[in-house]
């Protein structure tokens, strides 16, 4: 059963509409990443499963609770961390997170908090001092303070460097060692690709997709890009290229100089008559490689919009 | 859920938040204490302290009424003189325009139905020093016609100042009650826009994600400005009274009582100015209009009585006259609280309380604050 669903979501903002039609369902555990350009309605969705913004149409359950009837219980159980990260400046580190679980009934201690999101060394920082990834990780802190069993991360990486990327994507990592659900957004594939169990694209206000990452990277077109770049010059370049164009499955290549690239439903074939010729030939041959289809050809091939960050 | 643990830990947390930001301390301590003292330096000095004059008199051509009229001039308290001789017209003459001494009378130059002359410095003509000067002395001439004429006066004028309660009132104790008011008033009304910045900053949303209870932040909130208001209360009086000799005869009970319903008031206002502003800039706008208007038609600086006759009506419906009149009571006065004209000004500032609060909340309301962000 489905810690969280979520069917038919609408909201307008006057004019304007924000989320047309979006349903998914989340299961425990997991890590459910929306992924999206901006405006796609991401922020909008979540906040309506926040219960911070009032749906126009659609459902929305945690399992039985709904916001109508169980808003207290519902508060208990999920931690949020908004996009803009909403902290008490002027108060520490540490009194930031006491602040926070005096607010709820129960909660986890703050020193273990503190050692999750990597701050005990800056407990008696006033915020206003701290960097944007320690912010951040004060902010998902604070998502934690009650332990919650779900977690909703929004764009928690959002500008910030790789390095302070890659502490948040710890966090989230050992969050589902935890076995929290956690509900991510972001604008990043790589970051969708690496963390996520489930992968769901919005654009224009609509679900256009969800499933796993391999899942979605599986349903594109085969064809691959191979590249490689022969050491014995452009005349057995060109002599290379002619053997892979017979070859059935190769669609298109492209040769500049030395170096050839070409695309194939089946690459590992293709590479292993290749091979066959170089070898015969005596051709040297190095810096061969299948690219890897990542979420953003997945993102590109299913709404036909280039990627931008 | 333990109610009163999260409201202490509120309390606490908004504590340390409002002393620890420097802006709080200029506009709430440090601004107040600096307005009152340059006031009191300005307009306090005249009034705290007797009246005296520095004056010369020259003697041109000495004859029997003059002679008379020296000696009377010497019984003058108010009349400090430069020389106790006689001068010269030119000495004397000097010395005005030097600013040396106030006047220099010149005695009549005949026995009989000359003139008096008195000389200022133009620049002070109009000054309190020349008229009051010209008002004894005119006195004074009268006086001698009358003996002359050999009537004894069968009026005569005595002038004392009364003030409501205790009779040692100075500008100093009114200075002082009225800038203590106006600081209360202006931490309400200026306190209140950090509901903005925490809406600005998504704080707001972020609190109504979590269970705590809105309602005892609000009021921790309130409690931690009432103690700022304690705060700039005890430091005005302190500087007040060591300073510039101000008297206070205090009645505690009135004073709380104002005290109170100020504090409530101001932020009842402020509530509804943040409920009206989308940006800090847009609140601290109407905080300003707010505040200097009342500054100046509340009776902080100078008593009410003083506007123009058809000002005078203006401040008759403004929280903050009621405010000052309440700490006045309070504080020097020493007036209790039986009197019906205190709980009239009670009872007008919570009408402005309770409806910028009502207003407020209807705003807010109907706004959505989280469709606004």
């Amino acid at each position: 059963m489905p810690v969280l669903e979520v069917r038919g979501l609408q909201k307008s903002f006057g004019p304007v509409t924000a989320v047309e039609d979006i349903s998914f369902s989340v299961e425990a555990g997991e890590v459910f990443t929306i992924i999206g350009p901006n405006g796609a309605g991401k922020t909008t969705t979540l906040e309506m499963i926040e219960g911070l913004v009032t749906p126009d149409g659609g459902t929305i359950g945690f399992g039985p609770l709904t916001w109508a009837k169980n808003s207290e219980q519902i508060k208990v159980t999920i931690g949020v961390q908004p996009q803009s990260s909403a902290l008490f400046d002027l108060l520490t580190v540490e009194e930031n997170l006491d602040l926070f679980a005096t607010f709820y009934p129960k909660s986890r201690p703050t020193a273990e908090v503190l050692e999750m999101i990597n701050l005990t060394d800056q407990r008696d920082k006033h915020v206003k001092k701290l960097s944007g990834g320690q912010k951040q990780r004060l902010a998902i802190g604070l998502a934690m303070i009650n332990d919650p069993t779900m977690i909703f991360l929004d764009e928690p990486t959002t500008g910030l460097d790789p390095q302070a990327r890659r502490n948040i994507w710890d966090i989230i990592l050992k969050l589902k060692e935890l076995g929290k659900t956690t509900i991510l957004t972001t604008h990043y594939m790589e970051e969708a690709e690496k963390l996520s169990d489930r992968v769901c694209i919005v654009d224009s206000s609509k679900v256009v997709t969800l499933d796993t990452p391999a899942a979605l990277i599986e349903r594109l077109t085969k064809e691959r890009e191979v590249r490689l770049a022969l050491l014995d010059g452009e005349a057995a370049a060109i002599e290379t290229e002619k053997v892979a164009q017979m070859h059935a499955s190769v669609v298109r290549t492209e040769r500049d100089g030395s170096s050839l690239k070409l695309w194939s439903t089946q690459p590992e074939d293709t590479l292993y008559e290749l091979f066959g010729f170089t070898k015969d030939k005596g051709y040297r041959v190095e810096q061969i490689s299948i690219r890897e289809m990542s979420l953003e050809d997945v993102f590109i091939a299913f709404t036909g919009k280039e990627w931008r960050d | 859920m333990n109610h009163s643990k999260q409201f202490s830990n509120m309390f606490v947390a908004q504590i340390k938040m409002m002393f620890r930001e420097k802006q709080v301390w200029f506009w709430n301590i440090f601004f107040p204490v600096i307005l009152m003292v340059l006031f009191m330096i300005i307009f306090g000095g005249s009034s705290s302290s007797e009246f005296k004059a520095t004056v010369a008199v020259a003697d041109p051509q000495p004859n029997a009424s003059s002679a008379m009229m020296l000696e009377q001039l010497k019984q003058i308290p108010v009349f400090e003189f430069k020389e106790e001789q006689p001068v010269s017209k030119e000495q004397g003459a000097e010395w005005v325009e030097q600013k040396d001494i106030d006047a220099l009378i010149v005695l009549p130059d005949s026995e009989s139905g000359a003139a008096l002359q008195v000389i200022f410095n133009k620049e002070n003509e109009q000054g309190a020093s020349a008229q009051a000067i010209s008002g004894i002395l005119d006195k004074f001439v009268q006086q001698a016609n009358l003996a002359a004429a050999g009537a004894e006066p069968a009026f005569s004028l005595t002038t004392e100042s009364v003030s409501s309660g205790a009779d040692d009132l100075k500008y100093a104790d009114f200075l002082l009650t009225g800038m203590i008011g106006l600081s209360v008033a202006q931490g309400g009304l200026f306190g209140m826009v950090e509901l903005v910045d925490m809406r600005k900053r998504g704080l707001m949303k972020r609190l109504r994600m979590t269970p705590a209870n809105m309602g005892l932040y609000g009021l921790a909130g309130m409690l931690v400005r009432l103690l700022l208001g304690i705060i700039q209360i005890v430091i005005l009086t302190l500087i007040g009274v060591l300073g510039f000799g101000a008297n206070l005869h205090i009645n505690v009970f009135s004073l709380v009582v104002a005290f109170v319903a100020g504090g409530l008031v101001f932020n009842a206002m402020g509530y509804l100015f943040s409920s009206l502003s989308k940006t800090m800039e847009a609140y601290m706008g109407m905080a300003n209009i707010a505040s200097m208007l009342m500054m100046f038609l509340s009776g902080v600086f100078f008593p009410i009585e003083t506007l123009p006759a058809w000002l005078q009506t203006v401040p008759k419906v403004l929280p903050l006259t009621y405010f000052v009149d309440g700490m006045r009571d309070g504080l020097i006065y020493a007036s209790g609280v039986a009197s019906a004209s205190f709980w009239i000004g009670i009872g007008i500032m919570l009408l402005w309380g309770v409806v910028a609060f009502l207003v407020g909340s209807q705003v807010y309301k109907s706004k959505s604050i989280a469709a606004t962000r």
